[in-house]
Order: C-alpha cells, then sequence, then structure tokens
C-alpha cells in the first residue's frame, strides 16, 4: 500500500475495534515500542492492498488489518449495495476457541433470548458454554456435536 | 533404608518423570543437581519438547490425547522397566494422584515419588477424605459426605432438596477432582440441573469417575494451603502456608507464600490442622492440604492433594528449600533433611515473599478461554529474585490436547510490597507473540488496590475483572504502532517480503491436492494459521 495515504486498522477481538489513522500525522514511535510482524500475505489481500500485522501491547497479542481508508471505503459501499440485509439481519456465530462441540442445546427454528445458552466447546477439557448474542431464531445450525471447530469456524446463524 | 549418605550419595541410580512440559523440567534439574540420570516419556507431539531434550533418555508412550499417552500407567511403568528406572515422579495432574498407577509402579518393583496408594485412595477420594477430617474434629464446609445420585433422573428430587438443606450458594465438587475440573458454582436452584450434570460429565472425562458432592460456597473466602512432608511411617511436617485466592473458573492463578495478613497463631492453627489430616491418612512425601478461611477468621479443610503442587515454587522460595530434592532423598527411605526440619520450625515466622504467576494460554478478555496456537515470540525474564519454570520455546506448538500452563513466573523478595514491584519488573520483560496468554491480568491484577492492600477472596476476579477497556486501550496503541510500521518512515521494502506461494498441504505433501478435497480444505487452513513469518 503506498506509504501516505490515511489507513483503516481493524484490530480483531471480542469486538473489533476499528480506526482511521493518517501515518503522516502521527507523532514518531516511542524509544519502547514492540516489535511489529507482518504476516505473508494471501493472494486476496495482496489484490486488495491490504496487510495483516500482529503486535504484543502489554500483554495483549493483537492482529492488526491495515488497508487504505479510501479503498477500503469504497469496498464498504460495494457490499452494502449487494447485501439485502440491513443492521437486523443475521448474526453469524464464530467460534471464539479451537475445541470440539460437546452439548448443542438449540435446534434449527427455534426461538431464543440475547443470554441464552445455545451450545458448548470443549477446549483442554474444559467445557465453555457459547451464549446467543442477541435474541432471535436459530437458522442455519453448522456445528456437529464431537466435531472439532477451528477458530473462525461458523458455528449458527441467528435470523 | 536405601540410597547412601546425602552429602557423598544419590537417592536413585535414574528416574523415569511421568509427565510432560514445566514440572517435567522441574523435575529432570532436580535430578541432575543430585546426579540422578533422567527418563523422560513423550507423546507424538511432544517429541521435540524442552522436556524430552533436557532428559538423559526418552520414551515414546502414545498420540496425542493424553488418554493414550500420558495417562497409559501400562506404558509407563513399562517404559520404567525398559530404561531401568528405580524410580518414578508423577508431577501433578495425569496419573499423579492415581493409587492405581502407584500401585503397578511399585508392584514393578520401581519405588513411587509420592505418597503411598493406600494414602493416595483414601484421598483421591475428596469424600473420603471430608469423612475423616470430620471425624478427627478438624472443621469442614458445610455439605454431602456421600456422592449424589446423578445416573437416576428419577431421584433429582433428592438432590435439590440436600441443596436447600446445606443452602446457597453451592459448589458441585467432583470427589475426584482437581485443577476445577468439575466444579461448578450454583446461586440459583434452577441452575442446579443442570450443574450438577455438567460436572459429573467434567468429572467423567477428566478423571474418569463421575462422582460429584455438594458444598456451601462460602462467601468471599480466601484460599489458603498447607505444604507438607512426611517420612515413611514417620514425622510429618508443615513447611508454611500459601495464599490462592486469586482463581478464576476455580483455577488458581496467582499463589503468594506466605498468606498475607495471618497472625502467627493463626498461621500455627493453619500448620497443625494440616498435620492433624496429614497424619489421619498416614502421609508420606510431599502433600498439600487446601483449606478455606473465612472472612471471620475461621479455616475450614477442604482437600488434600497428594502430590507435588503446581505452585510448591513459592514456598520454597520463601523456605529456601528444594521440595523435589527432599521428594527423592524420602521416596528413597532417607529421613527428613535438617534444612528440612529446620524449615518447619520457622514456617510460622517467614522472613521473605515470594509469588507465583502463571502464564497460560488463555485469553483473559475470553473469559480466560483456552488459546492453543504457534509462539511465534518468547522471551524469558531473568535477574535478582526471578525464576521462571518454563516448558516452551520460541516457535512452540501449543497444543489443544493438555493443559494451557505454559511457564510459571516466581519471584521472591524481601517482603510483599518489594515482590510485587518485582513481579511487575519481570513481566515487563517477558515477550510473548502468536498466542494470547494470561500476562495482560497479571499486570492489571499486580496493581490493583485491593490486591496490593493484600484483601484477597476467592471470588475477586469475577467481581473486579473487567478486560474491556483494558484491552481497547491496548488495541488504540497498536493500531497507532503499525499505522507507523505501514507509513512513512517504513516503505515495503522494510516489511518482510512475501514468500514463495505456499505449497498446499504444507510439509510431507507428496503433491497439490484438488480444490474441494478434505485436504484442500485441510491446506486453506493451515496457510490461514501458519502465514506468520
Amino acid at each position: 500500500m503506498s506509504a501516505r495515504e490515511p489507513l483503516r486498522l481493524t484490530v480483531s477481538g471480542p469486538e473489533d475495534l476499528v480506526v482511521e489513522l493518517d501515518p503522516a500525522a502521527l507523532a514518531g514511535a516511542a524509544h519502547r515500542e514492540p516489535e511489529v510482524r507482518a504476516a505473508h500475505p494471501t493472494p486476496r489481500e495482496r489484490a486488495e492492498g491490504r496487510r495483516r500485522y500482529e503486535v504484543t501491547v502489554d500483554g495483549w497479542v493483537l492482529v492488526v488489518d491495515a488497508e487504505p481508508a479510501a479503498r477500503a471505503a469504497l469496498r464498504e459501499r460495494a457490499s452494502r449495495g449487494a447485501a439485502a440485509s440491513g443492521p437486523t439481519g443475521r448474526a453469524v456465530l464464530k467460534a471464539q476457541i479451537p475445541g470440539r462441540v460437546v452439548r448443542l442445546w438449540v435446534e434449527a427454528g427455534e426461538v431464543v433470548e440475547a443470554g441464552q445458552r445455545l451450545l458448548a466447546i470443549e477446549a483442554m477439557k474444559m467445557e465453555n458454554e457459547i451464549r446467543a448474542p442477541r435474541a432471535g431464531t436459530i437458522g442455519t445450525i453448522s456445528a456437529v456435536i464431537g466435531r472439532p471447530v477451528e477458530l473462525g469456524d461458523e458455528l449458527l446463524v441467528i435470523e | 533404608m536405601s540410597g547412601s549418605d546425602r552429602r557423598t550419595g544419590r537417592p536413585f541410580e535414574r528416574v523415569l518423570i511421568a509427565n510432560r512440559g514445566e514440572i517435567a523440567i522441574r523435575v529432570i534439574r532436580a535430578c541432575r543437581e543430585l546426579g540422578i540420570e533422567t527418563v523422560a516419556v513423550y507423546s507424538d507431539p511432544d517429541a521435540a519438547s524442552r522436556h524430552v531434550r533436557l532428559a538423559d533418555h526418552a520414551v515414546r508412550i502414545g498420540p496425542a490425547p493424553a488418554t493414550e499417552s500420558y495417562l497409559r500407567a501400562d506404558r509407563i511403568v513399562e517404559a520404567a522397566l525398559a530404561t531401568g528406572a528405580q524410580a518414578v515422579h508423577p508431577g501433578y495432574g495425569f496419573l499423579s494422584e492415581q493409587a492405581a498407577f502407584a500401585t503397578a509402579v511399585e508392584a514393578a518393583g520401581i519405588a513411587f515419588i509420592g505418597p503411598s496408594p493406600l494414602t493416595l485412595g483414601s484421598l483421591g477420594d475428596k469424600l473420603s477424605a471430608r469423612r475423616s477430617a470430620n471425624a478427627q474434629g478438624v472443621p469442614i464446609v458445610p455439605g454431602t459426605f456421600e456422592p449424589l445420585p446423578t445416573d437416576d433422573a428419577g431421584r433429582m428430587d433428592e438432590i435439590v432438596r440436600e441443596a436447600e438443606r446445606i443452602g446457597y450458594p453451592l459448589l458441585v465438587k467432583a470427589s475426584a477432582g482437581g485443577g476445577g475440573r468439575g466444579m461448578r458454582r450454583v446461586d440459583d436452584p434452577a441452575d442446579l440441573p443442570v450443574a450438577v450434570a455438567t460436572a459429573a460429565r467434567e468429572a467423567v472425562q477428566a478423571f474418569g469417575d463421575g462422582s460429584v458432592y455438594l458444598e456451601h460456597y462460602v462467601e468471599g473466602g480466601r484460599h489458603i494451603e498447607v505444604q507438607l512432608l512426611g517420612e515413611e511411617g514417620g514425622r510429618i511436617v508443615a513447611l508454611g502456608e500459601r495464599d490462592c485466592s486469586t482463581q478464576r473458573r476455580h483455577q488458581k492463578l496467582v499463589e503468594e507464600a506466605p498468606a498475607p495478613g495471618l497472625t502467627r497463631d493463626q498461621r500455627r492453627r493453619v500448620h497443625e490442622l494440616a498435620v492433624q489430616v496429614a497424619r489421619t491418612v498416614g502421609l508420606r512425601n510431599a502433600a498439600t492440604a487446601e483449606f478455606l478461611f473465612s472472612r471471620s477468621g475461621e479455616f475450614y479443610f477442604l482437600e488434600v492433594n497428594a502430590r507435588l503442587q503446581v505452585e510448591h515454587g513459592v514456598t520454597e522460595l520463601v523456605a529456601d528449600l528444594d521440595l523435589v530434592h527432599e521428594q527423592l532423598w524420602l521416596a528413597a527411605g532417607h529421613p527428613l533433611s535438617d534444612r528440612a526440619l529446620a524449615a518447619a520450625a520457622a514456617a510460622a515466622d517467614p522472613v521473605r515473599h515470594a509469588f507465583e504467576l502463571r502464564i497460560s494460554a488463555e485469553d483473559p478478555s475470553r473469559s480466560f478461554a483456552p488459546m492453543p496456537g504457534l509462539l511465534t515470540r518468547w522471551r524469558e525474564p531473568s535477574g535478582p529474585g526471578v525464576r521462571m519454570d518454563s516448558g516452551v520455546e520460541e516457535g512452540w506448538r501449543v497444543s489443544g490436547d493438555y493443559d494451557p500452563l505454559l511457564a510459571k513466573l516466581l519471584v521472591v523478595a524481601a517482603d510483599r510490597p518489594a515482590a510485587i514491584a518485582r513481579a511487575l519488573r519481570a513481566l515487563d520483560e517477558l515477550e510473548t507473540g502468536g498466542v494470547q496468554t494470561t500476562i495482560p491480568f497479571h499486570r492489571w491484577l499486580l496493581t490493583l488496590p485491593a490486591f496490593i492492600d493484600a484483601d484477597l477472596r476467592t471470588d475477586l476476579i469475577d467481581r473486579a475483572w473487567d478486560p474491556a477497556p483494558l484491552r481497547e486501550a491496548a488495541a488504540r496503541r497498536a493500531a497507532e504502532i503499525v499505522a507507523r510500521a505501514a507509513g512513512p518512515d517504513a516503505a515495503p521494502a522494510q516489511l518482510p517480503a512475501a514468500p514463495p506461494a505456499t505449497r498446499p498441504g504444507g510439509e510431507g505433501s507428496a503433491g497439490w491436492v484438488r480444490p474441494g478435497s478434505p485436504d484442500w480444505a485441510h491446506a486453506g487452513r493451515r496457510e490461514a494459521t501458519e502465514r506468520w513469518p
């Protein structure tokens, strides 16, 4: 990406942090700055001018995606036109930990409340309960009892 | 008495360590210092691990799942026989407290470094430990004395009535349990059936025994435990206590010795209670008696862990004693050392303070969910008063098959404030990458006023830990740091160059794989997770 344009930075986490920063406007690096590591870009990232970085700040291991802000805005407009559903649409629940699905408390078509227990993933011998982030109706369930899931795998959809 | 003189000889010629990670290394170190040859055992993913490299000999015992490797008593005994080991050290977890394992080891003519199989049998069942403590007049937390009838759905009413009698909040605990597994807190009677079922299921998975019982939850209590050492059929001494109140999901995160704020009389009292409990079960070698310390100043016996504890190091640092050395000599039939007896005599008057911070592969912003992955950066702290008991290194892949504990950062100083300052300094030196660890939690805890004031309680984390603002502040800084690195001062040429196209299938792949095949999906996943230089 060009060095002087404003960047859109997405720090992933339980809730993503999205900020736009102009590198030219930033103060110089502090003396004790953590090391930034760049991931090898995927072909798609290369095509879209995005790069992924990792940096550890105060013990938090943070993955930061960077792309030119102008290009991000353009891409957003395009996808907004294509997507039929608005903000009240689907919520796709993804695995926040790698592990194995051991419990499934809901079925497709079931109406759930926010905070309701949906499924459990066993990782490192502990059962971790996944609860509904909001109210809705259970759509597709991709999680299968006994099957392993990786970080970011789709578990189920709340319509 | 076997073995030879302490000053000139060694307790054993060769010892097998039936464990992995940091505790295997801890035991290997003690053996080396005593001139004992070591035999490591390992599962496939651990073949290149530090504990295997540090040992004199190593034996493969199976594939990744613990049930097919580190929990295979038969293979471990076989390995000990094949390598001519005279003793087996079980570490903690895995088979360490299984009477059947200790029995099998001893039946093979090999010394088991730990309490006798008989003691393990009576202590492994927490309920029987509760019963015998109660019979001795040692105070225990109100609760049940028999396992709950969990396999009979029709008897749930009985469980509910029993719960009412004891009073909420309650803890459902596995009688074979340890490490917080098979334990659930219940505040609302409506949650009891699910909690009982989950705890029983976890207990079956973790310990092969689904027996659970109920115990009243003592609000705001502290977890205080006493380190014990015992001679074969002889004296039992207490080497001081530890406070392990800082827990999440009933698993300890931070331990310290001594327990701050206790009077000399309170220290003596809990040491005496611990020795009393240990005597009833005929304890030999090392064990720990755990107590709940209520806000009104009462001690309630919880359980005895008949093994070396994860947090034994803080006692070592305060008592100036090597507990694994002691274990090895005791297992060889020697009496308690003069050094151990002196440490026991001084146990109520500690002159140092030590902390242990558990550095685990867990995300403190996601309820401490375990986070396996590739450790791309790992630089350990050092310097005065710092001890790092670690089982990992840079480039190590943290497996989802085992406990997420990576390392224990221990510090010792003249008093508690100095030890806190030292711990913070050491945390600053500890550099990590690739895998989220508990470090941010420790940084927060060590600056928390309640912790600095030693106002400790087991529910502290549940009440006070709010990671979102801390993580967000770090995320904002991360965005700036990255913008700067990708900005005007960092031309793209300074960033690592793209590697050659990723080979699908990864290492060992015979060639290209067809898109759409399961291998292809796997290759994509590998590419997604192993793209960090």
